[in-house]
């Protein structure tokens, strides 16, 4: 049909179509003419319809932000695009175009229906992003290998597919094949899929299927295994003490250190290593535990604080709604008597009594709110005292357990640098009865060098400790101040917030009595 | 060594009981005490001593001897086993023993009344009271627990005082003739259920001892009746909530603490003075309340059973009265002295001191110093070996031995010689005798009834009254059951006038409870729902005379309330009834639960209909962190402007709060949707408040049908009541019993008549067995053509009278009525049906008749009595 229009000049999607087009599809009658006389803002459209338009680009569509259905069918469109802010569309039609790859539609994450029916497409893609997907229709397009089949497995929520048309629609085993793969497909070309056929597909395409899940499976059971070591490690994270529940850190002191790497090959220096990485491993795991065990307290600390200062909150606030309440059901009452009053005297005397009950609101409400406030800085100030305290303590106590390693560190230094120069003695006598390596022997060349190749490997051990306490105090007090700013700033945008409401809410009260004077006195 | 040892253990026993008897006599005194100082504060005259005299003379020792006594002369004992009429030997043995038993022991103990060992039983045979009791496990789960059991034998038996108020009786007879007469004195009543808890695993005991004269006589008066006791609230302890590191201090209480002082001191004061009034109120009370004293206090002989701890999971030793089935603490001081008590084991008797009731008493029964016991060996289980070391106790076992006279040491109780005691089903349904009892209780009145008894369904009915004479009724509670609507208590109280029916679930408006004044419509009453078996999800409809107010739970529209304001009907001039002219409603306000899906702000969470006014107000639920929620306000205005086209919307007409404003709802259109969506849910609305109006109408209807009505169901199980199967059941044997009839027939000996004719037990010849068959051939034949004729006959009988009938018809055809032409044509279609009939079982028969022949011709041939033929032919 589309060829029909080729003749036809291409329109381009401006202001005034779309206007016409919302207007024609609006509200009708009585609504309608209200619509009329207001207008209708694009953005509260909620579907849209521009079929047979000859429409040859998509635009200008970026303010119906909460369009949930859009009909696009029927054009000369040959690119998808356009559509990124239309994040709420669920139905999307753009069957009858000349549109030849999929592509535009990675926003649409809310997308259940889509139909692209009778276009150029050759491959099945780029779909990835519409995880809600239940009908598609990819009909009369120019899909010619099967392999495009398996990659609609992914869509778990796909109900119906339409594939006619395609050139792989001719293959024999067309039907069967996708059966297999689409285990979940309930309708295929319109057709509902019956259970015979299903289990014919499935015995016929088993052994290739099992392969793919046993793939598919084993994926899964990776990313499983990623997700859990991350999050272990995000919570090791969050303790601040990540790695520390190994070697790693002592690791990673010899991995840029040639030097020391080169005398573990001394005589005597290889145990001596190994007891140095033994105890020095345990002190790590020490500041590990204890990092894990300050976690939890903080967790609980904090765990606390919030239930508290929620249950003050909403305690507060229920006084707040009583407060409300009566003064409303006072408020209506008084109300209907002004209305049935008919004195003018009366009337104003009335209504100022009315006034005064809603200042007095205010007050008692503003009161309440300040209580509140003066309640929540104290407990929060406590809580900033503790939780100060707390992060003090924890870091005094890992810088204490920081010391135990560079001790370590200072006594092994010690250790090696005598057996070097015990070494670097028996060298210079000459009966060293042992091999050393190349490298390593070119240390002992003189004391100098010796010395100083085992000082350099001490300083960047030390380097990598101090690194690691800096990093670890400096995230600690980094989390700690943060926390603490959080809480204050929560607070302080809570206060306006509940102050704004009374606010509005008192405005309205007394904008509603002064409009009630209004229509006396006109009386 | 033995005997001595046993005269001193007897003459501490005397002197205690000496101690007991002063301690009686000084209570007594007390007793009498009143008398006496009056007594010797004045001087007695003649007259005095003489009016003393009248009035002590006036004082009679209430035996109840207009009852009806539950002689022996009523009791047919022709019908008795054996073993109720002899004794066997070892029951012979056990009276010896037991007389030798009673000997010493009235011979060391000559102060104490004889023993109840062996009274007579209805055959006059004197048996063990021990073998009287026959432990037996009943049949019916009910009864499987000692509160069931003991509730069972107080409905079940009718209460017998004893003839002598002061003695044990004479006579115990068998629970089996106890069960059949419905009849029984305390000692048959604690017998019974003693063998019952027994059956069921308890460690139960008979008492014979003293209990007060309440006790003797079942006289619950004094009593408040255990169902108008209401459960003790449990007092919820309210968990004391430490309070948490950071929860935030109060707001200074700016309040004086003097003031407030003071005026908890004020309050307390007059608490404390009420609490005093209504102390002496009940004090007045309870004085008015109080019993009389009893002038043979601790005298009267009561039995009853005791249940001791340890068996089947019982805490405590406990008493139960048999009589009412209630069960008492052992401390209970109605209970004034235990003389022996005794299991189908053994035989103890109390050596304990029953000055203090049985308070001071120790169940002990394997303490030979506290329970002297007649058997030995049976029962030793019961020694506490915590009190006195192993070896003690073995001497002392030796030592009784040698005392008891050669007793056989594994001489055990013969077993009983009452027969298996049973109750049918149907007493056990009944339960009451003749399913009926009532029970007065203090200020009330309980009345049982066996159900399906009354037709209405009626099983108990408890009244209560205001005063103590029972004369002003307080309420009225009827328990009903199996009943078609399924009520269970109607609760009528009289000075409210207020009925309250509860009903079971399964009413088919899910009725649960119904409380009203009256049975009219649009007057005050509550209907409560069973709610999940309602559609609609209601739990509640409260009415008044103008409103109408219903209560609703987990509705898919979250509709929680919904409250209706009528006005009083207009009078109308067409005519037109009640049903089709529904009153006005004023006002429809309706509340909704949160919905969870929508935002705060656009979940209503109440609105009111002013169908009046024309006027609909919203009220939205507040957000989680708000102390105010949206409100909105639409007014149904249709106007014309100036230019006469109409008004669809303008902003006055709809007035609007919002917390948080939003730019969409502030647009014509959107509040124009909003009202027209309220202009239709008004209109349902008002359609359902008539829908609950007209269901009111047709449940009251349901109700009085239902009342006037009051069928009963009946369970399918249940094959004695129920029509249905009965009929099923009866058809069936009707049917089993003509397939037998058949088979009789069958077998029907067609030789017999003519073989009458021969000699009998002689061979048959065979020129006789050729005549026989011969014979007996004719008379078939001759038989079947009597029957063919017999056919034709009344076939051409009725056809004759066919014909005559309609000659007559077609002669008086003209002059008959409508009456007599359906009479004529009813008979005509009978007749020919009857000749149709016949005339099959003409042919039936003509068809039949050769084939029945050959039959018995065949017969004839193999039967084994005419083999002479068989010989023949063979």
């Amino acid at each position: 049909m589309n060829r029909l229009c080729d003749s036809m000049e291409p329109r381009v999607m401006d202001d005034d179509m779309l206007k016409l087009a919302v207007g024609e599809q609006g509200p009708q009658e009585e609504a309608g003419q209200l619509a009329k006389q207001e207008g209708i803002l694009f953005k509260d459209v909620l579907s849209l319809q521009l079929d047979f338009r000859n429409i040859l680009r998509i635009d200008n569509l970026w303010q119906f932000e909460n369009l949930r259905k859009l009909q696009l069918d029927n054009n000369i469109i040959e690119k998808i695009e356009g559509l990124e802010n239309l994040t709420h569309l669920v139905w999307l039609d753009l069957s009858f175009n000349n549109i030849e790859t999929i592509e535009g539609l990675d926003t649409l994450v809310n997308l259940e229906d889509l139909s692209l029916f009778n276009n150029r497409i050759s491959k099945i893609d780029s779909l990835d992003a519409l995880v809600k997907l239940q009908v598609l229709s990819l009909g009369n397009n120019q899909i010619d290998n099967m392999m495009n089949i398996v990659y609609l497995r992914r869509f778990k929520c796909l109900r119906t597919l339409s594939l006619s048309g395609n050139p792989i629609s001719e293959a024999e085993d067309y039907k069967m094949f996708i059966c297999a793969y689409l285990p979940d497909l309930v309708y295929l070309d319109f057709r509902r899929i019956d259970d015979h056929t299903k289990e014919l597909a499935e015995a016929k395409h088993q052994y290739s299927i099992d392969e793919l899940k046993h793939q598919e499976n084993l994926m899964q059971v990776r990313l499983q295994d990623e997700r859990a070591r991350q999050e272990e490690l995000e919570k090791h994270k969050t303790a601040f003490v990540e790695h520390l529940n190994g070697s790693f850190l002592f690791d990673s002191m010899y991995a840029e250190d040639s030097e020391g790497n080169k005398l573990s090959y001394l005589p005597g220096v290889s145990e001596l290593l190994e007891a140095y990485k033994d105890k020095f491993v345990i002190i790590c795991v020490n500041i590990f535990e204890y990092g894990l065990k300050q976690q939890e307290k903080r967790k609980i600390e904090l765990d606390t604080f919030s239930e508290c200062v929620h249950e003050a909150i909403q305690e507060n606030q229920e006084q707040g709604k009583r407060k409300i309440a009566q003064f409303e059901e006072k408020h209506l009452s008084s109300l209907s008597a002004i209305r049935e009053e008919s004195e003018l005297p009366n009337i104003e005397k009335m209504i100022l009594e009315c006034s005064a009950d809603v200042s007095e609101l205010f007050n008692e409400l503003m009161m309440l709110e300040m209580q509140l406030v003066e309640q929540l800085e104290e407990t929060i100030n406590m809580f900033e005292r503790n939780i100060v305290d707390m992060v003090g303590l924890f870091i005094e106590n890992v810088q204490s357990l920081m010391a135990q390693c560079r001790d370590l560190e200072n006594h092994h230094h010690e250790k090696l640098l005598e057996i070097s120069i015990s070494t670097l003695e028996k060298i210079v006598k000459g009966d060293l009865d042992e091999d050393l390596p190349d490298d390593l022997r070119a240390l002992f060349v003189d004391k100098d060098t010796i010395v100083n190749a085992v000082g350099a490997s001490h300083d960047i051990h030390l380097l990598k400790i101090d690194n690691r306490e800096d990093e670890l105090v400096t995230r600690i007090n980094s989390w700690c101040t943060r926390l603490v700013d959080k809480i204050h700033k929560d607070e302080i945008m809570r206060n306006r917030k509940r102050v704004k409401e009374i606010n509005q809410y008192i405005d309205h009260m007394q904008s509603e009595l002064d409009n009630l004077e209004y229509s006396d006195i006109l009386d | 060594m033995e005997v001595l040892r046993e005269k001193v253990e007897e003459e501490e026993e005397a002197e205690r009981e000496e101690a007991a008897e002063r301690a009686e006599w000084a209570r007594t005194e007390k007793m009498m005490r009143p008398v006496e100082v009056r007594k010797e504060e004045t001087t007695l005259t003649q007259e005095m001593l003489r009016d003393l005299e009248k009035k002590l003379s006036e004082i009679q020792i209430p035996i109840s001897a207009e009852l009806p006594a539950f002689t022996k002369d009523t009791i047919d004992i022709s019908k008795l086993p054996v073993s109720y009429k002899t004794n066997t030997p070892k029951e012979e043995h056990l009276l010896q023993v037991a007389d030798n038993f009673s000997r010493q022991y009235s011979h060391l103990c000559p102060d104490r009344v004889p023993l109840f060992l062996h009274p007579l039983n209805e055959c006059e045979v004197p048996k063990f009271v021990s073998t009287t009791l026959r432990p037996t496990l009943m049949p019916y789960p009910e009864l499987y627990n000692w509160d069931s059991c003991a509730q069972f034998v107080s409905d079940f038996l009718t209460m017998v005082p004893l003839p002598d108020p002061l003695k044990p009786p004479s006579h115990l007879y068998s629970s089996t003739t106890v069960l059949n007469y419905q009849k029984g004195n305390c000692f048959d009543f604690s017998t019974l259920l003693c063998s019952m808890l027994i059956g069921s695993g308890y460690d139960a005991y008979c008492v014979n001892g003293y209990g007060s004269l309440d006790l003797c006589h079942m006289d619950l008066t004094r009593e408040v009746c255990p169902l108008t006791v209401k459960p003790k609230e449990t007092v919820q302890k309210e968990e004391k909530v430490l309070p948490k590191k950071y929860t935030v201090r109060p707001p200074r209480d700016l309040c004086s603490r003097f003031e407030q002082e003071q005026e908890v001191k004020k309050q307390q004061e007059i608490r404390a003075q009420e609490k005093k009034q209504l102390r002496e109120e009940e004090e007045r009370l309870m004085e008015a309340e109080k019993a009389k004293p009893d002038a043979l206090h601790g005298l009267r002989v009561h039995s009853w059973v005791l249940v001791l701890s340890g068996k089947r999971e019982v805490p405590e030793n406990f008493f139960i009265d048999a009589f009412t089935g209630h069960s008492y603490s052992t401390q209970d001081e109605r209970f004034l002295g235990i003389e022996s008590l005794w299991n189908h084991k053994n035989y103890w008797i109390n050596m304990q001191d029953c000055w203090n009731c049985c308070k001071d008493l120790i169940f002990d029964l394997g303490d030979p110093v506290r329970w002297e016991y007649m058997l030995l060996g049976t029962d030793k289980s019961q020694l506490s070996l915590t009190e006195e070391d192993d070896s003690g106790i073995n001497d002392e076992d030796d030592v009784e031995n040698l005392g008891k006279e050669d007793e056989d040491k594994s001489f055990d109780m013969p077993h009983s010689w009452v027969e298996q005691i049973e109750i049918s089903p149907e007493a056990f349904e009944t339960r009451c005798p003749n399913g009926k009892k009532v029970i007065q209780y203090k200020r009330a009145k309980l009345e049982k009834w066996a159900p399906y008894l009354n037709s209405n369904g009626l099983v108990s009915r408890l009244t209560t009254y205001k005063d103590l004479e029972c004369t002003n009724i307080l309420e009225i509670k009827e328990w009903y059951q199996n009943r078609e609507d399924m009520l269970e208590l109607k609760h009528i109280n009289k000075t409210t006038d207020l009925k309250i029916d509860y009903f079971k679930p399964g009413h088919p408006h899910a009725l649960r409870v119904h409380s009203y004044k009256s049975m009219q419509p649009e007057m005050d009453r509550v209907i409560e729902f069973y709610e999940t078996a309602r559609v609609d999800g209601l739990i509640k409809r409260e009415e008044t005379a103008s409103t109408m107010t219903e209560y609703y739970q987990g509705r898919p529209d979250f509709l929680s309330y919904r409250h209706a304001n009528f006005r009083p009907r207009v009078k109308k001039l067409a005519l037109s009834s009640a049903e089709s002219n529904p009153r006005p409603i004023v006002k429809i306000t309706e509340q909704f639960f949160r919905n969870p899906e929508k935002p705060a702000e656009e979940d209503v969470a109440e609105r009111v209909f002013l169908l009046a006014e024309e006027r609909i107000q919203l009220r939205y639920h507040c957000r989680d962190d708000h102390i105010t929620a949206s409100k909105r306000e639409f007014l149904r205005r249709t106007e014309v402007d100036s230019k006469g086209n109409r008004i669809i919307m303008t902003p006055d007409m709809c007035i609007s709060f919002e917390v948080e404003p939003m730019e969409h709802t502030k647009k014509l259109l959107y509040q124009y949707e909003a009202m027209m969506h309220l202009k239709r849910e008004e209109k349902l609305s008002r359609h359902q408040v008539w829908e609950s109006e007209l269901e009111v109408l047709e449940i009251l209807k349901l109700r009085e049908e239902e009342e006037a009505a009051h069928t009963l169901t009946i369970s399918i199980y249940d094959t004695k009541r129920n029509e249905k199967s009965k009929e099923y059941r009866e058809a069936m044997e009707r049917v089993m019993h003509e397939e037998h009839l058949r088979q009789v027939e069958t077998q029907l000996d067609y030789l017999a008549p003519f073989l009458a004719q021969l000699p009998p037990g002689e061979k048959l010849t065979r020129w006789q067995a050729v005549r026989l068959k011969d014979e007996c051939l004719s008379d078939f034949k001759q038989r079947l053509i009597n029957k063919a004729n017999l056919i034709q006959a009344r076939f051409e009988k009725e056809t004759q009278e066919l014909q005559k009938k309609q000659q007559w018809y077609q002669e008086n055809q003209v002059t008959l009525t409508p009456e007599d032409e359906d009479l004529y044509l009813s008979y005509c279609s009978q007749a020919m049906f009857r000749i149709r009939i016949l005339e099959q079982r003409l042919n039936r028969h003509k068809e039949l008749a050769p084939l029945k022949y050959l039959a018995l011709e065949e017969k004839l041939y193999k039967d084994p009595r005419l083999g002479e033929l068989q010989k023949i032919f063979a």
